[in-house]
């Protein structure tokens, strides 16, 4: 398939497309049963889409002039003012905006879009039986969701971006509010209000970008010249008027508020440490499908504003603010780590946990060399997929026992073998295994920062240490050991029957376990009845394998192989860095 | 041709471990058929390789065969690149490794197939144990440092879930947990030696770190305490994967894991990795004489506490467990000294001790097997007339280990011995101009300081190694202000100490199990029995090795006046290995000394059970105590690790629910709190808006009209 900008399009507007069935065919009285499967065929067509876009992007194309044509599958449509190159310079000197609705994606976005498009099979999936209350509307909001995140990863203008990241909030809010857990509402104004109060300050130092673009422009030319909003213009245009000496010490003095104006938004959005309070509480009342995207996708959104904004349009205040922000990260790697192993709550764990692994990504984006910013981008990918995995296997827990309590399960391995593999293979991607996915990742991020920065590369390298002591006792505590479930059909205090679970635990597990070396051949496990659970439920079923099957599977390719991810972002990659390098101070 | 061979030898137990996953509920008892093909198909490669590298089969003597690109991130102009290839490094090194771990491999499927039946987890054991071995050939195998760290944690995990095979038992899953994350420790410091490794290198392969001399000497030129460094962080993995002091306490727990895992995972092959990776970078280590003499030091140390703890442990398995930690500390011991003969005596070791040792566990498996699962020692004995085979191979291997002439033990283990006196009286081995006469035993030949020994051997560019190795002098080193020689002499007698202490508690084991009295457990039932032959098979082939391998291959052929096949065999990797290196009667003499010692007291104490080590334990309460309760590791650990760490994640709670989140809390109660003081204004009386309207109305009129300039 070529680089047909129609597929960009179509991604981002068959959701919405969806989302307007959707409601209207509820609204005619059709039943929960053909909505789901409209909304699970439209999100599949999506994912489709989404594999010709990765297929399609060639990393290797060059334009006219020789140079990479990064950005690919490119449209855009006139939206605000007057488009720049039409400006003639003998023209009056009144120019206005220049505001497009352009879509395009590079190396970076492509990976963040098809993640995206990725992660919404399970989302669905995961909703299926789950959500049965006003469900119309709720996959009407989960489409719109989907159409406000792959519209954020693929606007090439300011605006629009803007635009999209703001909308991604609306969805979420209504998800969380009315579908979430017992302090929804609570949760839900958190969530909105924490992330919108950075994001007017990011709008802010959007904007003043692009204000001083211009007016940098116009310094160096004598002309007045158009607010440019195009972020691909923007990026290879800032160089080039920075030769300029009065607007290098412009630049100077301005870009460190530029980027602290980014910061706020991006590092609440991350969550960087100290600004992740929101998070806990928006991923345990969240619905399942909330959780998995927030942690999977909105997460990367900040990761992905910094890379696409701070350093590639304010690089030099970037590397003044390393050392700051490379901390902020040493000490969530391994404060979320502590958090996480003082939980007692599954899902509360995962959140902190993504603390934890977000420290990583950011640690590597700011190792500004490829390696580490490779790293940071495979980071966003794995950590999506197995954080993914992780709220999605919690959820199917959840809606099964109606509680997520650490103390309630045990030994769930012999319960359900399947859905314990599932667990075990996800909860050791997210260990960092190397064969799996998280290893890839965090040791990419960690030699670029070792390169720059060794210390915090050492500092946070002992994450690995509590990373796997929460994520193994976790696994210990729940899936190991004698069968322990709660008793919750139609008991509303789950805790409380939890202990009677125990004494009904199958005969074969007392009697494996009374063995010291429990050697096979003197009988135990032959001629036992199949054993007797005190509950009904039943291993992982054909749908909620289906909702896993994708994320395992990249979980062990891009263990296994991940070449073929990274050559698809290296060279836009590469465009940042040679900003980065160019705008290196003589004494970091 | 060989290539291809070489790419089967991980491929056999790879497709074996995916065959039984996939097929695994539906094979179930015919499970182990896939593992055992598996591993005999890969022995039967590894075997053919070992021929190819042994009559120069490769062009070079090694060879490494790319598999494909797993990482490549091109670098900028300031900064590296990143070029990882999976690739896989064939040499004599790693064929002898890979022949004895898929022979032991192939031993223990077979031993298994009969030990595992009817366990639930039949399928499941033997999935693990393939993909075990294919992660250990692989680690073997690996061409570069990274890949070396991805299979080795690949092992660990392999070690993880047998450990924890019984996940049922809350011990089981614990000693899991506990041998991953002290493997994490280990690992940190390893990683960190690769970080700085490629930091300085501006690589991980093997081609451009540890086999390019020119690099390491003009590193080591520049910056001498770098090599020193990464030689240390390097060490801190082995000594989290090789269980040696401090980072030792996972091993004995892993015991919880069903026996022929412990044969395999916990004696002959895993924990032997921390060894092949420091004798693997043997140009690094020559480099670093410090670190070097801190490998011998926590070598040697991690062999005595061992031994002493292994005195009066009562778990057969677990005696044997630190058995492992003790011998292994041997081999750290001698690759420690700086000279080939200590390299190649503990490489030598290696191979031996996986014999002698894989029997000796599976020979403790026969006997729990027959004993109803019971290991404690205090509650079975006599078994010999019960067990003949198993108790003929386990006295086999008990002598090996032990390390009587002409067991295979007594060769590798009296080489390592020799070696440390070596480097303990460096001046007495100088080189051929001035033969050692001083202290009464001639033994000259070629150590490695001579500098000449390299020259004769192999290519140029490991002769430049030694070139490099020759300038450092060891006789200047110094550690905590003692000289390096003196640390030396003190280490070869807690070594010679330490192969009493093995006999003594060895055999205590033996007489204990298999002498006196017959006694049986109630447990054992009706069915004890000597083991099927499936299992005694194993066992059989084990002991001809732990008895013959050392007359076959030994290092010291030399009393028969020759280099030993093994020697000169390790030498096409590590040249200075295969140096001429005369008979140390001397050792030999003090050793069999010491292990005829340490057995003759264990029968005068055991064999009859008398009541002697009662009284010892009486007359000294606190040693007897110490040796008892491990020297107090886990307790001392758990106090000092464990407890501070989750004391700290409570706080880190507390914190985030207070300090963090309570000062947004405090932010976000701002502008409610700005509010607050504006509402009184808001009070609903038309007569004061009224008021106010007007008096706002003057103000602004006073200030147009009377103070227009305002």
């Amino acid at each position: 398939m070529t680089s047909e900008p129609f597929i960009l399009q179509a991604m981002v507007i068959l959701p919405l497309l969806g989302a307007v069935g959707v409601v209207a065919a509820s609204q005619m009285g059709v039943g929960l049963k053909f909505i789901r499967q409209l909304v699970l065929m439209n999100v599949l067509i999506t994912f489709v889409l989404s594999l010709g876009l990765v297929t399609g992007y060639d990393p290797t194309k060059v334009n006219s002039s020789g140079q990479f044509e990064l950005y690919q599958f490119k449209s855009e449509i006139m939206w605000l003012g007057s488009p720049s190159n039409d400006v003639d310079p003998s023209a009056p000197k009144i120019v206005g905006p220049d505001i497009r609705i352009s879509l395009g994606v590079d190396g970076i976005s492509l990976w963040l879009i098809a993640l995206t498009a990725l992660l919404m099979i399970p989302a669905v999936l995961v909703s299926w039986e789950a959500i049965q209350e006003r469900a119309a509307i709720y996959y009407a909001l989960m489409l719109v969701l989907e159409s406000g995140m792959i519209g954020v990863f693929a606007s090439l203008d300011i605006i629009l971006f803007y635009i999209f990241f703001e909308f991604t909030l609306i969805p979420l809010f209504f998800m969380i509010g009315l579908w979430g857990g017992y302090d929804r509402r609570w949760a839900a104004r958190k969530f909105f209000i924490f992330t919108l109060a950075g994001s007017l300050l990011t709008f802010l130092g959007l904007i003043f970008i692009v204000l001083s673009h211009s007016w940098m422009l116009e310094a160096m030319t004598g002309r007045s010249a158009p607010l440019v909003f195009s972020i691909p213009h923007l990026i290879e245009h800032f160089p080039r008027l920075l030769a300029e000496p009065q607007n290098a010490a412009y630049w100077a003095n301005v870009s460190p508020w530029i980027f602290a104006a980014l910061f706020a938004g991006f590092a609440i959005k991350v969550p960087l440490f100290p600004f992740h309070t929101w998070l806990p509480l928006a991923h345990v009342e969240a619905p399942t499908a909330g959780s998995v995207l927030l942690a999977g996708v909105l997460l990367k959104i900040g990761s992905y504003g910094f890379l696409r904004f701070a350093l590639s349009m304010v690089p030099g205040a970037c590397w003044w603010a390393l050392d700051f922000v490379a901390i902020l990260c040493v000490i969530g790697i391994i404060y979320g780590a502590l958090l996480a192993l003082a939980q007692d709550d599954i899902k509360k764990l995962v959140a902190y946990s993504s603390v934890s692994h977000m420290g990583f990504c950011m640690l590597g984006l700011f190792a500004f060399n490829n390696i580490g910013i490779t790293g940071g981008m495979l980071t966003m990918i794995n950590h999506g997929l197995s954080t993914g995995a992780l709220f999605a296997l919690v959820g199917m827990l959840y809606e099964r026992y109606h509680t997520r309590e650490i103390d309630a399960f045990g030994g769930l391995a012999t319960r359900f073998p399947m859905f314990a593999f599932c667990f075990i293979v996800v909860s050791f991607s997210s260990i960092g295994l190397p064969g799996l996915n998280g290893f890839t990742g965090e040791v990419t991020a960690l030699l670029g920062m070792f390169k720059t920065r060794p210390v915090y590369g050492i500092l946070s390298l002992s994450g690995i240490i509590f990373g796997a002591w929460y994520m193994l006792q976790l696994v210990r505590n729940t899936m190991y050991g004698r069968v322990k479930e709660p008793l919750t059909e139609g008991h509303g205090h789950p805790a409380t029957a939890a202990h009677a679970a125990t004494h009904t635990a199958p005969d074969a597990s007392h009697g494996h376990a009374a063995h010291s070396d429990g050697h096979g051949s003197d009988g135990h496990g032959h001629g036992h009845a199949a054993p007797v659970f005190a509950t009904h439920h039943t291993d992982l079923n054909f749908r909620e394998l289906a909702a896993l099957a994708p994320l395992l599977v990249l979980i062990v390719w891009i263990g296994v192989a991940p070449q073929y991810f990274i050559s698809k972002m290296e060279p836009s990659i590469a465009q940042v860095v040679k900003g980065l390098e160019a705008a290196r101070p003589a004494n970091k | 041709m060989l290539e291809l061979l070489v790419i089967l030898i991980p491929l056999c137990p790879l497709l074996a471990c995916l065959a039984i996953t996939v097929l695994g509920p539906s094979l179930k008892e015919n499970s182990h058929w896939l593992t055992v093909l598996g591993n005999a198909g890969a022995f039967t490669c590894a075997l053919v390789a070992l021929i190819g590298v042994a009559t120069n089969g490769f062009p070079e003597g090694s060879q490494t065969i790319p598999l494909y690109q797993w990482m490549s991130i091109p670098g900028s102009s300031n900064t590296m690149a990143l070029d990882i290839t999976i690739a896989l490094h064939i040499d004599s090194m790693s064929a002898i490794m890979l022949t004895m771990l898929t022979f032991v491999a192939t031993l223990v499927a077979i031993y298994a197939s009969s030990y595992m039946h009817g366990d639930p987890g039949y399928a499941r054991f033997f999935a693990c144990v393939s993909l075990f071995t294919f992660s250990m050939i692989m680690l073997v195998l690996s061409a570069n440092f990274l890949q070396l760290f991805m299979f080795w944690e690949a092992v660990g995990l392999c070690s993880y879930l047998l450990i924890g095979f019984w996940y049922e038992k809350p011990s089981a899953s614990a000693a899991g947990m506990k041998a991953f994350l002290v493997n994490r420790v280990g690992d940190f410091g390893f990683a960190i030696g690769i970080f700085l490794l490629w930091r300085t290198f501006g690589s991980v392969d093997y081609v451009d770190t540890i086999f390019n001399p020119a690099a390491l000497a003009s590193v080591a030129a520049k910056y001498p305490g770098l090599l020193e460094t990464i030689c240390l962080c390097l060490f801190t993995g082995a000594i989290g994967k090789s269980a040696q002091f401090p980072l030792h306490v996972w091993l004995p727990d892993a015991m919880e894991g069903p026996t022929p895992v412990s044969a395999l995972i916990h004696a002959a092959t895993m924990v032997t990795a921390g060894v092949y990776m420091v004798a693997r970078c043997t140009n690094l280590y020559m480099l670093a004489p410090h670190a070097q003499l801190v490998v011998s030091i926590i070598g040697g140390l991690t062999a005595l506490i061992a031994a002493l703890i292994g005195l009066t442990q009562t778990d057969l398995k677990r005696v044997l467990a630190y058995s492992t930690v003790s011998q292994l500390g041997y081999m750290f011991l001698g690759l420690g000294t700086g000279t080939f003969l200590g390299i190649g005596g503990a490489m030598f070791h290696l191979v031996t001790h996986a014999f002698f040792k894989a029997l000796l566990f599976l020979g403790a498996g026969s006997v729990m097997h027959a004993m109803g699962g019971v290991i404690d020692m205090r509650q079975f004995g006599g078994l010999r007339k019960l067990m003949p085979k198993t108790y003929a191979t386990f006295l086999v291997g008990s002598l090996a280990l032990a390390g009587l002439f002409p067991l295979s033990g007594f060769w590798s283990k009296d080489t390592i011995l020799a070696s440390v006196r070596m480097a303990a009286h460096p001046e007495a081995h100088k080189a051929d101009a001035h033969p050692a006469t001083t202290d009464g035993h001639d033994a000259h030949g070629k150590p490695a300081e001579s500098g000449h020994g390299a020259a004769d051997h192999g290519k140029a560019g490991h002769g430049d190694a030694h070139a490099a190795v020759a300038s450092v002098d060891r006789t200047k080193v110094k550690l905590f202000g003692i000289a390096a020689t003196t640390w030396y002499e003190i280490l070869f007698w807690a070594g010679s100490f330490t192969a009493f202490l093995t006999a003594f508690y060895t055999f205590r084991a033996v007489f204990m199990t298999f002498h006196g009295e017959e006694r049986i457990p109630e447990e054992a039932g009706h069915h004890a029995h000597e083991s099927p032959s499936a299992m005694t098979t194993p066992l059989i082939i084990l002991a001809l090795g732990a008895a013959f391998l050392g007359l076959a291959l030994g290092h010291m052929s030399a009393i028969f006046n020759g280099t030993g096949f093994f020697d000169g065999f390790l030498s096409k990797t590590i040249p200075g290995t295969a140096g001429h290196h005369d008979a140390d009667w001397f050792v030999i003499g003090l050793s069999t000394v010491a292990a005829i010692a340490g057995i003759g007291l264990a029968w005068m104490m055991y064999a009859e059970r008398s009541g002697v080590p009662a009284a010892i334990a009486q007359a000294v309460p606190p040693l007897y105590r110490l040796s008892l309760n491990k020297f107090y590791f886990d307790e001392l650990y758990y106090i000092f690790l464990v407890v501070p760490v989750v004391c700290l994640a409570q706080l880190s709670r507390f914190i985030d629910w207070i300090g963090v989140d309570g000062l947004v809390g405090f932010i976000s109660r701002i502008p409610g709190a700005i509010a607050k003081l504006a509402r009184p204004i808001q009070n609903g009386l038309v007569q004061f808006y009224a008021l106010s309207m007007m008096l706002a109305t003057a103000m602004l009129l006073w200030a147009l009209l009377v103070r227009p300039g305002l």
